[in-house]
């Protein structure tokens, strides 16, 4: 008797999907630890592979101590005053507020994509200009932003915006190009002017997949973000991560990178909940 | 005078330049139900896009009602195969979504008036729905959970809400199964009976066009290169009796392939 050993067809159960879906998570972290102990067993000051305990001392140390000395809280303060004025917590305003200012910025982009694929003038005085401008390595810029806008926040949200935006207004032109003629040809046979079809028809339409589209470029936000703030800045994560880098503070720059890689999913999770949410007519395709 | 006057209507595509349709010259009078009978090809659609004002010909013009339009708007309703409804949208906003853009622009639209209105409105679509067979309960469902007969049902009312004088319709019942294509051929003819607009159907099943139309267009190319003319127009005789279809769907076959290799044509009774 022969039993084959189904490939395409194979079904795993759910205690199994379960187990091979977390088996890389556990390989890691114990490899991970594995090897720390292997190297804090040659030399106990081993700073490369921080164990539990000091990355657990090390974020403690972030999460209710200010920054810089001359932040020092007085000793009976509460946790509560303690956490606000922790390091992680300024360091996490100070990136989420780039962070937002930078996806509010995108909301224009979208707009201008929008009429670019459904005004035939708008396009063509746009799209080649854009073609080209999206092709400019948008961090080769980095040193002229610095030298036009300064060193403060306006040079790092421009550089996201220049990184991001061309990629969004072609995306959302496509998108727009993408809507069936019908639709259109249907709209202003009901009566529909050209700004009820861009806005009542097109818009609400490509709007789900214009949130995808930003899903997946919220990693090339936070790219140009990290490179600005590592250059250039005076708080934020990527900040905090290259100055420890000097210290060789692996015990907190391990968990700022698995804080950033959080944030970043519950960002995403939240945007694919509320266009579920926004959007119950949606088809993914 | 003709509602719709088509003169000396030519259209090619494409460079170099492919003609589509030569020389079409067409007046429909006002409460006529045109059918526009072609094989696969032939330029049918292309000649009601050219109606619709959603192309341009290359030569010639149209006349609607006296007037030439260069963009679709209000006087000509269409019911496209595919994409007819707004996936975005109930099928009670569908419906009502004609006569709120139409009446009211982005400014009005906050207005007491307009929300007065659009209770009206509302009412109306809702008695749509159910003339157009459609539950009640219908009414919050998107497009996509409705089949595709259901939603080319309403299809046809949201564009007969604005009232359009004509109600184009491009190969409107052909993706759909015999029996919801036998029940919505009745529908479109009560609707048109009771209202009197003019139809424009294009299609390429000659049994749909002889049962629905009180006159029959059709269009056939002498040869591939050429572009499509009118090879035959007939009106048919009202009522049709049933055992005249099969001699009336030879002779419109006969003409539609006209310069062809005469195809065998199965008279189905």
């Amino acid at each position: 008797m022969s039993v084959s050993f189904q490939l395409v067809h194979a079904k795993p159960n759910r205690i199994t999907t379960i187990a091979l879906s977390w088996m890389l998570f556990a390989a890691g972290i114990g490899l991970y630890f594995y090897a720390a102990q292997k190297r804090h067993q040659e030399n106990p000051e081993d700073r490369i592979m921080p164990t539990v305990s000091q990355m657990f001392h090390g974020m403690t140390n972030a999460t209710t101590n200010p920054a810089e000395d001359d932040e020092a809280l007085p000793e009976n303060a509460s946790l509560r005053q303690r956490l606000f004025a922790s390091m992680l917590w300024k360091d996490t305003v100070a990136t989420s507020r780039r962070f937002i200012y930078s996806i509010l910025l995108l909301i224009p982009a979208v707009l201008l994509g929008l009429h670019m694929g459904l005004f035939p003038y708008v396009g063509v005085f746009f799209l080649r200009f854009i073609l080209f401008f999206d092709k400019i390595v948008a961090l080769s810029l980095l040193p002229i932003l610095f030298i036009v806008f300064g060193i403060d926040e306006l040079s790092k949200i421009m550089l996201i915006v220049i990184g991001v935006t061309p990629t969004i207004m072609l995306d959302t032109f496509n998108l727009t190009k993408g809507v069936p003629n019908e639709q259109i040809v249907k709209a202003f046979t009901l009566g529909a002017s050209d700004f009820d079809v861009a806005y009542r028809v097109v818009m609400r339409q490509i709007m789900p997949r214009v949130l995808n589209s930003i899903r997946l470029n919220l990693k090339a936000v936070m790219l140009f973000l990290f490179a600005g703030e590592m250059i250039a800045s005076t708080d934020g994560l990527a900040y905090r991560i290259a100055l420890l880098r000097r210290h060789m503070g692996m015990d907190v720059i391990i968990p700022y990178v698995l804080w950033v890689a959080l944030l970043l999913f519950l960002v995403d999770f939240a945007m694919r909940f509320a266009n579920r949410k926004l959007h119950p007519w949606f088809q993914e395709a | 005078m003709a509602l719709i006057e088509i003169q000396n209507l030519s259209v090619a595509y494409g460079k170099p330049s492919r003609p589509i349709l030569t020389n079409i010259d067409l007046s429909i009078r006002e409460g006529e139900f045109v059918c526009v009978l072609g094989q696969t090809g032939c330029g049918k659609s292309t000649l009601l896009k050219m109606i619709l004002g959603a192309e341009m010909p290359t030569r010639g013009r149209i006349l609607i009602d006296g007037v030439q339009h260069n963009q679709p708007d209000r006087t000509r309703g269409y019911v496209p195969q595919k994409y007819s409804l707004f996936p975005d949208k109930t099928v009670l906003d569908n419906i009502a979504f004609g006569p709120e853009v139409s009446e009211f622009n982005m400014f009005t639209r906050f207005t007491p008036r307009y929300f007065r209105r659009r209770r009206d409105i509302r009412d109306e679509a809702m008695r749509y729905i159910s003339r157009i067979g459609l539950h009640q309960r219908d009414a919050k469902k998107y497009p996509h959970q409705l089949s595709g007969g259901m939603q080319q049902r309403v299809a046809i009312a949201q564009a007969l809400m604005t009232c359009p004088r004509i109600l184009l319709m491009d190969e409107a019942f052909s993706a759909l199964d015999p029996g919801t294509r036998k029940d919505m051929q009745r529908l479109i003819r009560q609707l048109w009976r009771d209202t009197g607009f003019t139809v424009l159907f294009v299609t390429h099943n000659t049994q749909e066009a002889l049962h629905l139309g009180s006159r029959v267009i059709v269009l056939a190319k002498e040869s591939d290169e050429a572009g499509a003319q009118v090879a035959m127009d007939m009106s048919v005789p009202e009522p049709c009796h049933e055992q005249q279809i099969p001699v009336l769907v030879h002779h419109l076959e006969r003409a539609s392939g006209s310069a062809r290799a005469p195809e065998p044509v199965f008279a189905t009774a």
